[in-house]
């Protein structure tokens, strides 16, 4: 067992966590950032992209709107690089009530965020796909953000002052000695090793799965609810401004252009367990029909995928019992276990959105840097993250600039994403992984229409080529990589999709045949085709006799 | 204008009943909205591969898959039917692209990346890849190509039994980036060949039959694979790649050649918006070039494809619909019933879905009665198969083209065809 020493243990490896990893390490501090999988794989990285103006909450909830565009101004200019500026509108659409858009204008000028109501003309000539009978249109600074790009980059940044990432590394247990967290015990998912982290300071970032972490430490009444929320990715950008439905929050009334696509979402369904998100095809249905209200035949637009993520919905059974929860604001919870449990170093932050990523890391780290009795003050609100130090946003043509640049000297691997061999090499290396799940959430590979009908096999072929997997590693992870991807596409498969879907039938199942590719003990047994490598099974009789010795040389006589 | 048949697809199945049909005398127009998938497919005739073990004999399979699976294809064709058209093929492709083997033996030939394929009949250029022989392969990686991958390939096919090993070599074709068909017309000019042969030389071993990605040649490949051979002194295969298929256009390069041999007319780019049977023929409106041109024929053979060509589609709302003709589909999930398994391997409800025909190949409605009697069915179109499963797809394309001609064949010319 490799044992592990540091000043501060993060678990929980989303916006959060990372934010948290990259504020204490620029603080001074000696940080270790665990995951139970890959960063940004849990609820991070299933939102829709949008960084919050507060728009939304303006009305509903006045705090959280302060806090997003706040949040907002300072995200922009610190991860510009991750953020692209597509501003944001709030419209009614005809089965709205027009008189709501007013008390949305008072909500944002009472909260500081800025609006300014346009023409419906003009919105209509900015977005020409919008609904033609939208009454009001009001214009506000959203944006759309690459959650990976910026979880990596708080991770980089922080692992470039010391900080260790340490993906695939579950925890196991929080140790515990006398009335204080002093670590956790953790299990290597890759390599099934057990590595025990010694930590002045634990920090959960966990999330919705902050109250099993909790637990861990013996603390109780952590509750933090499941909201599955769905959303679906578009094929392409219907609009490049950020749409909203101006109303009361509600399912479908947000449509987010990022990167190639547009994501539609999302809803909030209460579900029993963080890991068990299932899709239902009345969901798609419902998602579809209310994005037709923004965009009228979003319907038959062509779907690439949907996905459930699940929001922390914080609900703590010691509330209200007085100061034992500071209730930073709606829905971002900050436990402090000394105040509230009398448990040490060790504090819990839940809750919030995407958009205040920075704001609870910054909460959470005061947090600890208090009980620590430290003088630190945080410095993430004026501390560009790496890559984004020049200011400059992203925008959707950059990698077709690329490209362009490289059209004859370079091989590229991936049409929809534009993605190059030596970017593809370059961040395998730089990643030291071989999952092909983590090198679609670095490069988009994989994400775009034809869902790695092409790119996939591709990088397969390329990573064993570099011999980071051998052969069995490859056809298992070609095969996960499809079985997954299928996950997120039956329940919104029809018109170009499904050709597309057929398309890749063809491909993987007719053409190079992966269902029946050496891998595991169950397909080689139906694969093996000589008598070599056939594997004793008693059920070889059921299958392909083995021809006798001597004859397997006759090609006339295959086995028979 | 007048025709007496009217193909509406240009794939393999709309093709082979196109030649079919122009070779036995009949005025035959091909309307075609682009290249058939064709271009897509490897053209290794797989007649039935899986079902669902893998398949060592079609002759001895099909009969009991056929009565396990009264609705598929090959049950309103019969057995008999795919030997006939799998003849046919082979005679037709003769020798400018040889095809061997037959329903005796499915062959097994590597894929892409080294699964075992089970196929009927394939061409000359791809049977040297047999796995159920044991001589050692070497694969040959082209390094401008990104859709072959030999090492991973070889490796596979060791698992297999058969010892493989991968070799890569630098073709200088003036960019990092080239498809399979860029190399193929390379392969077409000797001066490559010579080089690559002269560049491999040194690297095999020994025994070591040699295996390509399937690009020797685009219009002259019997001769670019046999001097191949010849230099290197062993035998040479070639292993279908991701689309664009060089295999496959050859095929549609040969089956054009026929159709207009026999007097067959094509016009690509020129798509069926409608088309009204009656009960002497077919009036069929096809644009081309934004303008709307009206053909009428004795019979019209529908051979579009299904899903994955755009023919049969799927709407928003849930319904499947044939885009043509609007034939009645079978095997399509009731509303509110499950499109899809959450497992990719898995059986779909959705995965049947297509036109079904009667032993005629006339399409039929839920009752079984034919819904047009001008009208003919052919290929991905047919519902009740899983062909990508099977690996019947190409099995399926010839057996029903062919077979659609020939009920054409049966009926005496109408009167409408003499005037």
């Amino acid at each position: 067992m490799t044992t592990l020493q540091t000043e501060v243990l993060v678990v929980g490896g989303g916006a959060t966590g990372a934010g948290i990893a990259w504020d204490a390490a620029l603080r001074g501090y000696d940080v270790i950032l665990v995951d139970r999988a890959d960063l940004a794989e849990g609820t991070s990285g299933r939102f829709h992209g949008l960084l919050h103006s507060g728009g939304r909450y303006v009305v509903k909830d006045p705090v959280a709107a302060r806090e997003c565009i706040a949040e907002n101004e300072i995200v922009r200019r610190v991860a510009a690089g991750t953020v692209e500026d597509t501003g944001g509108l709030f419209v009614t659409t005809p089965d709205d009530d027009p008189e709501y858009a007013d008390r949305f204008l008072d909500g944002c000028r009472e909260t500081g965020v800025p609006a300014e109501e346009i023409d419906v003309a003009q919105a209509l000539r900015d977005e020409p796909r919008l609904n033609p009978g939208i009454r009001r249109a009001i214009r506000v600074p959203d944006a759309s953000i690459d959650v990976w790009q910026l979880v990596w980059a708080l991770a980089n940044g922080a692992a470039a002052r010391g900080a260790r990432i340490l993906p695939y590394h579950r925890v196991v247990a929080l140790r515990r000695e006398g009335d204080a967290v002093t670590g956790a015990d953790l299990r290597d998912e890759r390599t099934g090793e057990d590595v025990r982290i010694e930590a002045g300071f634990t920090i959960n970032a966990s999330g919705a799965w902050a109250h099993q972490i909790a637990e861990m430490a013996g603390i109780e009444g952590v509750s933090v609810v499941p909201g599955k929320g769905i959303m679906i990715a578009m094929n392409h950008r219907l609009v490049n401004t950020v749409v909203n439905r101006c109303t009361m929050p509600a399912d479908g009334d947000i449509l987010v252009p990022i990167r190639t696509v547009s994501v539609i979402g999302t809803t909030d369904i209460r579900s029993a367990h963080p890991d068990d998100l299932p899709v239902t095809q009345e969901e798609v249905d419902a998602m579809l029909d209310d994005g037709d209200r923004l965009v009228p035949g979003l319907r038959e637009s062509r779907a690439l995928r949907v996905w459930a993520g699940v929001r922390p919905l914080f609900d703590d059974k010691k509330a209200g019992e007085g100061g034992s929860t500071r209730d930073v604001s709606r829905g971002t919870a900050l436990l402090d276990h000394l105040e509230r449990d009398g448990v040490h170093r060790f504090i819990t932050i839940t809750g919030g959105k995407l958009t205040t990523y920075r704001l609870m890391a910054e909460e959470a780290v005061d947090a600890m840097v208090e009980q620590l009795g430290h003088d630190r003050p945080c410095t993430t609100s004026t501390t560009p993250l790496p890559g984004s130090e020049d200011g400059e946003h992203m925008t959707p043509g950059a990698r077709l600039r690329r490209r362009e640049r490289h059209l004859l000297t370079e091989q590229l691997i991936c049409e929809c994403e534009l993605i190059e061999k030596s970017t593809l090499e370059e961040t395998m290396r730089a990643r030291g992984t071989h999952n092909l799940d983590d090198i679609r959430r670095n490069l988009r590979l994989g994400m775009g229409p034809c869902q790695g009908g092409f790119c996939i096999p591709r990088a397969v072929g390329i990573l064993h080529a570099m011999h980071r997997m051998d052969v069995e590693e490859a056809n298992r992870s070609l095969r996960t990589f499809l079985e997954e991807r299928w996950k997120g596409l039956w329940p919104i498969l029809h018109g170009d999709q499904l050709r597309q879907a057929r398309l890749d039938d063809w491909i993987f199942q007719g053409l190079l045949d992966v269902e029946h590719l050496p891998g595991d003990a169950r397909r080689d047994v139906a694969a093996a085709v000589h008598t070599g490598v056939r594997p004793g099974s008693a059920e070889d009789g059921d299958l392909q006799p083995t021809p006798a010795p001597g004859s397997a040389h006759d090609s006339t006589a295959g086995p028979s | 204008m007048r025709v007496d048949v009217v193909v509406v697809g240009a794939g393999t199945a709309g093709l082979v009943a196109a030649v079919r049909a122009a070779q036995s005398g009949r005025k035959v127009l091909v309307l075609a909205k682009g290249a058939g998938a064709t271009h897509l497919a490897p053209l290794t005739i797989d007649v039935l591969g899986y079902a669902p073990e893998r398949v060592e004999s079609p002759a001895r399979e099909l009969a009991p898959f056929i009565a396990a699976h009264p609705e598929h294809p090959y049950a309103r064709t019969g057995e008999a039917a795919i030997a006939e058209a799998l003849d046919w093929f082979r005679g037709v492709m003769g020798d400018a692209y040889p095809y061997t083997g037959g329903l005796e033996r499915n062959m097994l030939l590597p894929s892409a990346i080294g699964a075992p394929r089970p196929s009927a009949l394939v061409p000359v250029t791809m049977a040297e890849g047999d796995l159920r022989r044991d001589e050692p392969m070497c694969l040959v990686g082209l390094r401008p190509l990104k859709d072959f991958h030999a090492a991973l390939a070889a490796d596979n096919i060791t698992r297999l039994g058969v010892q493989a090993r991968a070799v890569e070599l630098d073709l200088d074709v003036d960019r990092a980036d080239v498809n399979a068909l860029g190399l193929a017309r390379a392969f077409d000019r000797p001066e490559v060949r010579a080089l690559v042969a002269a560049q491999l030389a040194l690297r095999l071993r020994a025994g070591e039959r040699v295996g390509f990605p399937a690009v020797l040649g685009l219009r002259h490949a019997p001769t670019v694979w046999r001097e191949l051979q010849e230099r290197l002194g062993r035998p040479v295969f070639e292993i279908p790649t991701v689309p664009p298929s060089v295999p496959g256009l050859r095929v549609d390069a040969i089956l054009l050649g026929a159709l207009r041999a026999a007097g067959g007319r094509i016009i690509i780019g020129s798509e069926v918006v409608g088309a009204a049977p009656d009960a002497d023929g077919v009036t069929v409106r096809a644009r081309a070039a934004g303008r709307d041109v009206e053909h009428r024929a004795d019979w019209l053979v529908l051979a579009t494809g299904g899903f994955a060509e755009g023919s049969i589609t799927l709407g928003s709302d849930w319904r499947a619909r044939e885009t043509v003709l609007d034939l009645p589909l079978a095997h399509v999930p009731a509303p509110g019933e499950p499109r899809f398994a959450p497992g990719l391997f898995d059986e779909h409800p959705m995965s049947r879905v297509g036109v079904a025909v009667d032993d005629g190949l006339r399409p039929v409605g839920p009752d079984g009665r034919r819904v047009h009697e001008r009208v003919l069915v052919a290929g991905a179109s047919i519902g009740g198969a899983v062909p990508w499963k099977e690996h019947s797809g190409e099995g399926i394309s010839v057996t029903t083209g062919h077979h659609a001609a020939g009920q054409l064949a049966g009926v005496a010319p109408s009167v409408g065809v003499a005037a």
